[in-house]
């Protein structure tokens, strides 16, 4: 009986762990672009600046000997509406 | 093993792995989960206690659902927590704040905000079930044993 709850909660917590290994962000040689309609912008850090929404177009684009290659796909580019963490919106209550 | 018991490990696994990975994510990527926390709409002076408070929360809350002496405390607090972000993830979707935060944790980051409050109101019914499993086991000890022996 213990054999059986052992095996599946350590079963649980090899595999979060090694998901969370296999699935983390891999550093990129060089930064990440966009296209915004006439031209390829950098698009700055995910999760950060922006994200990707599910779409069947393409996000960003990574350069490589000078040729933009899709590299986050299946997803449009989406600004999360501040350049940078310090200029965040007030909150409301701040500002009362 | 009687089929209750089974069925709350299946569930103590599965809330395993959702903190354990999203506390194991974000430490990986910790750079990029403090500008997460910086993005979402709450004051930026939270955002050095929140960034280690979080991860080791979801880590103890993991330890917690683990070890069968600890686990009705770990099944009320992954309720909890699951609760709260189930809250804060509706906020979200009803456009309370001023824009929409980018939502977070390794591949839970790619889904949508709509998908998040689904993921979360399914944890929550799961710890309610563990919660209820675990006090119905704790509670007729015997009688579980019992059926098990006369299965």
């Amino acid at each position: 009986m213990k054999k059986i709850k052992w095996t599946i909660l350590t079963f649980a917590v090899l595999l979060s762990i090694g998901s969370a290994f296999a699935t983390r962000p891999k550093p990129l040689q060089s930064n990440l672009y966009y296209w915004n309609g006439s031209g390829y912008m950098p698009a700055g850090q995910f999760g950060v600046t922006y994200y990707c929404t599910s779409s069947t177009s393409t996000c960003t684009y990574v350069l490589s000997q000078g040729v933009y290659t899709p590299y986050q796909t299946a997803a449009s580019y989406t600004p999360i509406g501040v350049t940078t963490p310090t200029t965040k919106p007030t909150p409301k209550k701040e500002k009362q | 093993m009687p089929k209750k018991q089974v069925a709350l490990e299946c569930i103590c696994a599965l809330l395993i792995l959702l903190f354990l990975y999203a506390s194991v994510s974000k430490f990986l990527d910790f750079k990029t989960f403090i500008g997460q926390i910086d993005n979402q709409p709450l004051p930026n002076s939270w955002t050095p206690f929140l960034v280690w408070a979080i991860p080791l929360l979801e880590i103890g809350i993991s330890a917690c659902l683990f070890f069968e002496y600890t686990r009705l405390i770990g099944l009320y607090a992954s309720l909890l927590i699951m609760i709260v972000f189930t809250i804060y993830t509706g906020i979200v979707l009803l456009h309370f704040f001023p824009y929409v935060p980018c939502s977070c944790g390794g591949v839970i980051q790619k889904l949508t905000w709509g998908q998040h409050l689904f993921l979360n109101t399914f944890y929550v019914s799961l710890s309610i079930l563990g919660i209820i499993l675990q006090r119905r086991i704790y509670l007729n000890p015997i009688q579980i044993t019992t059926k098990h022996s006369l299965v």
